[in-house]
């Protein structure tokens, strides 16, 4: 009878489904991995993966957005999901420590010429990107980090990372403190800074296609964003003043299978050739590690690119080291505050 | 037949998939890392103050979003239970119709009508009201109203079905002995729906402490109730033993509004 | 009803009528955005244009989110109802020890809070290497919509005259004959109804499903991320189909119940 029927049905199906995700871990057909979302995720999809599938025919599936918490969480669970996981210089030099990644294998990766800091043990540098001030074109136009933290004089809602690597720092400069002198870091003082605006802090951000959706939506007013989200946006300003320069790194998680790691080192070495890169820079404005890179930007918008010695020059560079040795302790404040808000 | 060889199948694969687990998460809060009991996670959570602002934020907010419902749904069930049988029906359906529709496409079209460049704003900007959007997204605000929307059928339904039970003779008594209408209201009808209306309101108040969606969504990653909080100590910062312990205590107070409930429902009933 | 007649029936029906409103706002608004021309969140939506639906299905990663969905929709709904239908059986016929504990347990994932139920899930299938599973996932739904089986069926049955089943033994019919010939047709209908409501319950489903899946995207999951990332009109697409499908599964219930005599109004 149809119960019965459907008994032996759903046990085939079931057994079935519980079979096939186990098999297939000795031909890799798919990997995934979990990086920051939004453009610079298609950028992805357009200058890496494109190439990574039509050479070895292995799919990668992307999710977002990720964060040194996301990563934690997915190694003490003891499922390891992703092959590749997106991490900022800051979040990656952390999560060595922590036991969080595995040494990438570079004989594997077998990379084009390299910038040397992008090439490190434990993560390919593949995205150079700043984080800047954006602000709704026709508001009060800040010019320093000072404006972005003075409510009273320039008035309107903000937007900011929920992460304290690309927060921190911002309001220490708003505080008077000048870029050479920021590290190592005080961040009590800067908590306090974020903690004079903190009524006028609308959302705390996950995923970079956030921040210019709230300007867009006029739900905020001024907002820290990633760089290549809001550059050559019609209804957003921006400036690269006093921006703060990074490495965006793929790491691999530790604990992931060997053949999806032996996929995930052959997609990394799409990520060391110049002309993918163009490509990527084609999607959202950031640049890859190659040397060889800069001929290959188009003139018309150099000044969107974050290493672009314009650009460059009026920024500063994220002090990975000083948060491998005291991220934690800045994480557990980070949390109170959050949770105070 | 035994009646046990029916229900055993089920109750095997609960035990399984539900009971173990929750079992699991209780016991979680009660072990330490080198092994054996320890209340230092209790401990820990009661120390810190942030857990319980966001504990007091919770009951807050709920608080509020149930005296909303209340506040609506009074109404709305009022007026349903003076209807024709047959719109009576219509109204039923159309209450029960968002039961049935996600909860993240009712949450999200708030987005859409509250926000700065939504639809409340842009018509009230347009007539000229005010002169500024008023800022109902991101904030407890936003989440109230959206908390409201969402539960307001767990209130009118039984309200309505207890108004209609209720004998018509008796106001028609009352208004023979010359009561005036106001009176009828307050003094007959009134206290006769009062039962439901105090079950309906901590059924809504129940929901609302768990809530996680609207908050999320409509919160801005700012409004921490206890269901937000326990997606960050799992999914981001991960702090599991203290997820184990505010969510056994979250169980434990649901719980016993839930036997509160439970007798409230029976007398109305 | 007097109480209406004397208590100043026009202003009640204003405030009825706002409150219906206030009610149905998200509905009213969602629909037709999901057929705006516009590419921003705009209401009213300046142009027709299909644009959305066809963002929807021509993304890979939505029909991908759309297999996982149904999928695991059906399997639960089915898992369910063949062991809730058991069970609520066993609970209305027969009388054994403990019977009003083990029914409480039946229905123990409605009142415990979703989100708890999302945490200990997460907990306990993180222990035994279920989390982030196929698997898993389909057992998450299924506890999820059992304990709406259990109380359709259980009202279904419990209406279900006994004595018609008693007939049909003492006439020689042997157990299984009972339940084949007699019971399961009665019980059709409201087997029906409550298959729906598990289908529903597990394709809507979304707080369990967020912290129990890891990388298996479902519909609602990919919903509430897009959401928070981005808010892009293909969503209201989504939404709108979620919405005419589960209002086409309702009428086919009602239509079967209400051909076949039963309105389970006690099980709302």
């Amino acid at each position: 009878m149809k119960r019965r029927d459907f008994g032996k049905l759903a046990s085939i199906g079931l057994a079935g489904f519980v079979w096939s995700p186990a098999v297939g871990s000795a031909q890799v057909k798919e990997i995934r991995m979990i990086e920051a979302g939004g453009k610079s995720g298609e950028s992805i999809e357009e200058g890496y993966i494109k190439p990574f599938t039509a050479r070895t025919g292995i799919r990668c599936v992307r999710e977002s957005p990720g964060s040194l918490g996301k990563l934690r969480a997915m190694v003490e669970s003891g499922k390891i999901t992703a092959a590749l996981f997106e991490l900022g210089s800051g979040s990656l030099s952390q999560a060595i420590p922590l036991g969080l990644v595995e040494p990438l294998d570079w004989a594997a990766i077998n990379p084009q010429p390299m910038f040397p800091e992008a090439r490190t043990d434990h993560g390919l540098g593949y995205q150079y990107f700043s984080t800047v001030m954006a602000w709704r074109k026709g508001v009060k136009a800040p010019r320093s980090w000072a404006d972005f933290f003075n409510t009273r004089d320039f008035p309107g809602k903000r937007t900011v990372p929920e992460y304290p690597h690309y927060c921190l720092q911002f309001a220490l400069l708003a505080d008077g403190v000048s870029p050479d002198k920021l590290f190592p870091l005080d961040a009590d003082r800067a908590l306090r800074k974020l903690g004079e605006i903190k009524k006028d802090i609308a959302v705390l951000w996950k995923a970079g296609a956030q921040p210019p959706q709230l300007l867009k939506d006029n739900e905020v007013q001024y907002a820290i964003s990633w760089s290549g989200r809001v550059v050559g946006e019609p209804a957003i300003e921006m400036t690269f003043n006093q921006g703060m320069y990074d490495l965006s790194y793929f790491s691999v998680p530790k604990g992931v299978s060997k053949d999806e790691k032996d996929a995930a080192m052959k997609l990394l070495h799409e990520m060391t050739i110049a002309k993918n890169q163009a490509r990527a820079a084609q999607v959202v404005s950031y640049t890859g590690p190659s040397p060889d890179l800069e001929a290959l930007l188009p003139r018309e918008k150099f000044s969107e690119f974050p290493t672009v010695k314009q650009n460059k020059s009026v920024q500063w560079q994220q002090n990975a080291e000083w948060w491998r040795v005291n991220g934690e302790s800045v994480n557990k404040k980070w949390e109170q505050f959050r949770l105070n808000l | 037949m035994n009646g046990l060889a029916f229900v055993a199948p089920l109750l095997l694969v609960m035990i399984g998939a539900f009971n173990a687990p929750i079992l699991y998460m209780l016991a979680l809060g009660f072990w330490s890392k080198a092994g054996g009991f320890t209340t230092a996670h209790y401990a820990a959570v009661f120390e810190a103050s942030v857990y319980l602002k966001v504990l007091a934020s919770t009951l807050r907010i709920s608080l509020i979003a149930t005296v909303a419902n209340v506040l609506l749904g009074y109404p709305l069930a009022y007026w349903m239970s003076g209807l024709r049988p047959t719109g009576q029906l219509v109204a039923v359906a159309l209450v029960i119709t968002p039961f049935w529709i996600s909860i993240l496409v009712r949450t999200y079209a708030w987005i859409v009508v509250l926000g700065n460049a939504g639809l409340v704003n842009s018509s009230l900007l347009a007539l000229g009201v005010i002169t500024e959007p008023i800022r109902f997204l991101y904030n407890e605000l936003g989440v109230t109203i959206g908390m409201a929307n969402v539960l307001l059928p767990f209130l009118v339904l039984p309200l309505f079905a207890a108004m209609v039970r209720i004998d018509g003779r008796l106001l028609q008594a009352a208004a023979s002995l010359g009561a005036t209408p106001a009176t009828i209201f307050w003094k007959v009808f009134f206290p006769l729906t009062v039962p439901a209306l105090g079950a309906g309101a901590l059924l809504v108040f129940i929901l609302s402490l768990g809530f996680y969606i609207t908050p999320a969504i409509l919160g801005g990653n700012r409004v921490s109730m206890i269901s937000n909080l326990l997606d960050k100590l799992i999914n981001e910062i991960p702090r599991w033993e203290q997820a184990s312990v505010i969510s056994t205590l979250l169980l434990i107070v649901t719980l016993v509004i839930f036997a509160l409930y439970r007798r409230l429902d029976r007398s109305a009933a | 009803m007097t109480g209406q007649e004397t208590f100043g029936r026009r202003s009640v029906s204003v405030v009825g009528v706002a409150g219906m409103t206030f009610l149905l706002l998200p509905l009213l608004i969602v629909v037709p955005m999901s057929f705006s021309s516009a590419r921003a969140l705009a209401f009213p939506p300046p142009g027709f244009s299909l644009r959305w639906y066809a963002a929807f299905f021509g993304d890979p990663r939505w029909m991908d989110a759309m297999w996982i969905s149904s999928s695991v929709a059906l399997l639960s709904s089915w898992l369910a109802l063949a062991l809730g239908g058991l069970a609520a059986y066993g609970l209305r016929r027969t009388a054994f020890r403990g019977r009003s504990m083990i029914e409480a347990n039946f229905l123990a994932p409605l009142i415990v809070p979703t989100i708890i139920v999302a945490v200990a899930l997460y907990l306990g299938f993180a222990r035994v290497g279920l989390l982030g599973t196929y698997v898993g996932l389909v057992l998450a739904h299924t506890m999820l919509s059992v304990p709406l089986v259990v109380m359709v069926l259980g009202v279904a049955v419990r209406d279900f005259d006994q004595r018609i089943e008693q007939v049909a033994w003492s006439l020689g019919a042997s157990w299984l004959y009972t339940m084949r010939r007699v019971v399961l047709p009665h019980l059709a209908p409201s087997a029906f109804a409550a298959w729906i409501f598990a289908f529903i319950a597990s394709f809507d489903e979304v707080i369990v499903t967020q912290f129990v899946a890891g990388t298996y995207d479902t519909v609602p999951k990919r919903m509430f991320n897009e959401l928070i990332l981005e808010i892009n009109p293909t969503i209201t697409a989504v939404a709108t189909l979620l919405i005419g499908f589960t209002l086409v599964a309702l009428g086919l219930v009602a239509l079967l119940l209400r051909r076949s005599g039963r309105w389970p109004a006690s099980a709302l």
